[in-house]
């Protein structure tokens, strides 16, 4: 990732910042875990509730687990429930959002109306709807934030493309005879990318948020698991006595957060051509 | 009035004088200099035209003398002068005060949230402080001087409840509402339609005359890159090329005896409708030179056909009442700019039809789902049942003014778009609704904006590759390649071209491309839809020229279609006049660009600025509702026989042979209308 910042190109700061710090915790998550001394879900009940100290950085919690090894381990959660839930809204969102654009009528009404069942109900509440019936686990925490944002991409997406199929070159490509795959392929998703690239970029944040969220809930990992949002929900007893069980993987929850969100504005900085103006005048 | 007779003999009492200005912008480059060492002078009562193509720095000028370019822009002048205020200091406070402007597009400059008649008062009420009452008073009156019916109604109207060429009066009359000495025209009549235009046009040259206040004339400085509109309402003219000025005097001399290569070379490039089939255009080869670093030579150098040893040196401005910038004006005063040769015979038309429409209709539908799900959507038929032909190697010119459906048929002629009624064939063949690939394959289209008509993503290369593929011309990369450097050699672009990406290319180059790849799958007929509105004239020239050759070379078919009647006069064999969905008129151009000729077609004619014409338009009849059944152009119609026109459809008449008429007015009373270009006075 640090090769980037070396690119002619002059990359935005944001997005070189963020991107570095985005690797940090990465690696973290990977290799971390292997850092500290202690089993993330081992019990050691005569070190409860110990403070930070030298030994337990981040402290211990009630069963006497240390916290960093927890929140390390734990880090991965969250960046899979980010990630893993946006690669999902792509998968669903663009290939719908196009063939409600390419297919005017019925197939778009069809799309559309769905998209606004989806979009009228409260991110949390819909995510609730899915977990609730069945067992809750990572899975379906990652599928139902996905699901989350399926509308958003749909309707991002269907937009972008409506505005390109104006466009003379597809008037061309329909003057070839080309149909429905070709145009879309070839034609409207090497331009209709960078605008959805941004909206992800910006998004996974609010998915991570998200996917923590309902974590707290009980709707996502299950203890053992170090989700920091169900980490956050089990410290909540001991708030009184020991913030840090809370504080570590909130404040862990914020980097990540501010991260992300550097690396979004960064892509937004470089590939909105109403802000980059003319690259190349 | 009784002092006309003094302010007549204002002779040095240049309202405007402009001395050395120089504009330069910041760039990741370096310094762009768009404006270097341009002067002018304006006296009250006189019209400067300021012409140039796209990046000649004309707009900047104005944008210099509003103060309105900006904190990043470095901006120098020996003198710019505003009746005694330096403009460099007191711009901002002049402005819309005393110096009015008016742009190109009043539909983006007029506010849609607010009333027209409160964005005609606001300059009154700021900059005079009259009273509101009052005010609206005098804007009601300036409206009623800008040609505006019902003045008193549109003052209550909102902009989008206005035409364009209405957006545009109102444009003027606020522009006109604080009472300036100068009025800026930054190109005010380009997006407007040919006879909107000669009614902005008549009415500005209405304005030259009107005294101000205390006897005070209006001065106007008319930015445009169009000759004859220029020609039509300037005392001057100033050629910007490039940023500099390199010819100005009184638009006579100046259009009639140019002096300089680079204005000779655009009066040579210019398709005019007053001398169609004149053989070539003479284009202006090569590009816009290197803004960033100036050539402190003749910067046209590259360009010229006159060019010599000497060019490289500084050019001075010669002459006193019409200067140049050119070393050499004196002796090329007698030579014309030089135009090439055709590259080959034109190959004989055939008399088989190759494209063959028939009743061919088209509905767009206004209104929601529900009214057309109860038939109650009223709709539009853009394209009403129109018949034509085509026959191999001719060019059938299309025109007619924005809205009327020409493009739309354009479309319906290569199935782009369903019809509703009518029969298409192609080579004596039907042509389904979903035509096959083999019709694809010989019948392609070119389009106008050649921003949008390549995909910015892929390489020339690229784009023509996928024609090549698509239709199986070539498979192998190798031999695809083979094939890109053909067409490239075919639009006479490099070869080296196959690896650049569209904005990488200049206005020209990119339709070289747009063509190169209609001309991909090796059709017989090609759709040319306002292939070079959007080019300059020097650039317009050279394209123009290569879609001929390639008729003449391929023994391509078009179907030419453009607003400019001057394009169409040049390229066209046969022309068709469209209005409101129906094809007009329709013969060999000849004929229809003499009597007998369609109302319509006359007027479309005489509204075109003419260099070496000056004529009053007629004005507008009086608006009726447009005719249910009737003929469609009756309610702008001049010589309207009565109510027959609004109520019966009128019938086809043959005026010759392949010349027809859609018109009520027996031909031998069409016959006998004057040749539009005796109508009014040539100078």
């Amino acid at each position: 990732m640090t090769a980037v910042a070396r690119s002619p190109l002059r990359l935005p700061s944001s997005l070189v910042l963020g991107a570095a710090l985005l690797g940090l915790i990465a690696a973290a998550a990977i290799v971390g875990i292997w850092l500290t001394p202690y089993d993330p879900a081992a019990f050691a009940v005569r070190d409860r509730l110990q403070p930070p100290s030298a030994l337990h950085p981040f402290g211990t919690d009630e069963f006497g687990r240390d916290v960093l090894s927890r929140v390390l381990a734990g880090a991965h959660l969250s960046l899979a429930a980010g990630f893993g839930a946006m690669a999902i809204s792509l998968a669903v969102g663009v290939p719908l959002g196009l063939l409600a654009a390419f297919h005017r009528g019925v197939t778009e009404e069809l799309i559309m109306r769905a998209v606004d069942l989806l979009i009228s109900l409260p991110p949390v509440l819909l995510g609730l709807l899915v977990l609730a019936v069945t067992p809750p686990s990572l899975g379906k925490t990652i599928a139902a934030v996905g699901l989350v944002y399926v509308p958003i991409l749909v309707r991002l997406t269907r937009a972008v493309a409506l505005g390109l199929l104006q466009e003379d070159f597809v008037q061309a490509a329909r003057a070839r005879g080309e149909g429905a795959v070709p145009i879309l392929w070839h034609e409207i998703l090497p331009n209709a990318w960078p605008p959805i690239i941004v909206e992800c970029g910006l998004r996974v944040t609010f998915a991570i948020l998200l996917g923590s969220a309902l974590s707290f809930l009980g709707l996502g990992p299950q203890p053992p698991a170090s989700e920091w949002g169900l980490m956050i929900a089990e410290g909540r007893d001991f708030l009184r006595q020991a913030p840090w069980i809370c504080l570590a993987p909130g404040l862990s929850l914020c980097v990540l957060l501010v991260t992300v969100n550097l690396v979004g504005e960064g892509l937004r900085e470089r590939l909105d051509p109403q802000l980059s103006g003319r690259a190349h005048a | 009035m009784p002092d006309a007779a003094m302010s007549d003999v204002v002779v040095d009492g240049n309202v405007l004088r402009v001395e050395a200005l120089s504009v330069a912008y910041p760039s990741r480059d370096g310094w762009l200099h768009a404006v270097d060492g341009v002067s002018l002078s304006i006296a009250p009562g006189t019209v400067l035209g300021l012409v140039g193509e796209s990046g000649s720095g004309k707009s900047t000028v104005v944008l210099a003398l509003l103060g309105l370019l900006g904190s990043s822009a470095r901006l120098r002048a020996e003198r710019l002068e505003f009746d005694g205020h330096d403009l460099l200091r007191e711009a901002a406070a002049l402005r819309g005060r005393r110096i009015g402007v008016v742009f190109q597009d009043s539909a983006a400059t007029l506010n849609p949230a607010l009333t027209v008649g409160t964005q005609v008062v606001e300059p009154m009420r700021v900059h005079l402080g009259t009273k509101r009452a009052l005010a609206w008073q005098r804007g009601i009156e300036l409206l009623a001087e800008m040609g505006i019916p019902r003045p008193a109604e549109i003052m209550r109207s909102y902009p989008h409840q206005l035409s364009g060429g209405m957006k545009q009066r109102v444009g003027i009359a606020a522009a006109l509402a604080s009472e300036p000495d100068l009025l800026l025209l930054d190109e005010p009549t380009t997006a407007l339609d040919v006879t909107i235009e000669a009614q902005i046009l008549s009415l500005l040259d209405r304005l030259r005359t009107m005294r101000l206040e205390g006897g005070r004339r209006l001065a106007m400085l008319l930015v445009s890159h169009n000759l004859g509109i220029v020609d039509r309402l300037c005392d001057s003219v100033s050629v910007l090329y490039a940023g500099r000025l390199v010819e100005s005097g009184t638009t006579a001399n100046v259009l009639q005896r140019p002096l300089h290569p680079y204005s000779k070379g655009l009066l040579a490039a210019l398709p005019r409708v007053d001398r169609q089939h004149a053989g070539r255009l003479a284009p202006i080869p090569g590009r816009l030179p290197d803004l960033w670093a100036p050539d402190p030579g003749c910067n046209f150098r590259p360009r010229c056909a006159f060019a010599s040893a000497g060019c490289e040196q500084p050019q001075r401005v010669t002459g006193d009442h019409h200067k140049v910038r050119c070393h050499r004006a004196d002796t090329i005063v007698d030579i014309p700019w030089p135009i090439e040769r055709a590259t080959a015979a034109a190959q004989p038309r055939s008399a088989v039809p190759l494209v063959e429409a028939a009743d061919l209709s088209i509905r767009f539908d206004s209104g929601g789902w529900l009214q057309r799900l109860l038939g109650e959507s009223a709709g539009i038929l853009a394209v009403d049942r129109v018949s034509l032909t085509i026959h191999s190697g001719e060019v059938l010119g299309l025109v007619g003014e924005s809205g009327c459906g020409k493009s739309t048929l354009g479309r319906l002629l290569l199935r782009l778009l369903p019809a509703l009624d009518g029969t298409l064939s192609f080579a004596a063949e039907p042509v389904r609704a979903k035509p096959d690939a083999r019709f694809r394959r010989q019948a392609q289209v070119v389009f106008q904006n050649s921003d949008t008509s390549l995909n910015p993503r892929q390489t020339v290369g690229e784009i023509l590759g996928r024609a090549i593929r698509w239709f199986a011309i070539a498979n192998v990369e190798a031999e695809v390649m083979v094939e890109v450097g053909r067409l490239l050699d075919l639009v006479r672009l490099p070869r080296s071209y196959a690896r650049r990406y569209p904005h990488q290319l200049s206005g020209g180059e990119k339709q070289r491309v747009g063509i190169a790849r209609a001309l991909a799958p090796r059709p017989r007929f090609v759709v040319c839809d306002e292939a070079v509105s959007a080019l300059d004239v020097s650039v317009q020239a050279a394209v123009l020229n290569l879609l001929r050759d390639l008729r003449d070379q391929l023994g391509v078919a078009y179907l030419f279609i453009s607003h400019d009647i001057g394009v169409i006069a040049h390229i066209a064999d046969r022309i068709a006049v469209m209005y409101r969905g129906t094809i007009v008129e329709e013969g060999l151009a000849d004929d229809v660009l003499r009597p007998p000729y369609h109302p319509y077609t006359e007027l479309l004619l005489s509204s075109v600025p003419l260099i070496g014409r000056q004529r009053d338009t007629d004005p507008p009849p009086a608006a009726r509702p447009p005719a249910a059944g009737g003929c469609k152009f009756a309610d702008r119609c001049r010589f309207r026989l009565g109510p027959l026109c609004d109520s019966v459809p009128p019938p086809l008449q043959a005026a010759g042979p392949g010349h027809r008429i859609r018109c009520h007015i027996p031909l031998p009373q069409l016959a006998g209308q004057p040749h539009w270009l005796d109508r009014g006075e040539t100078t």
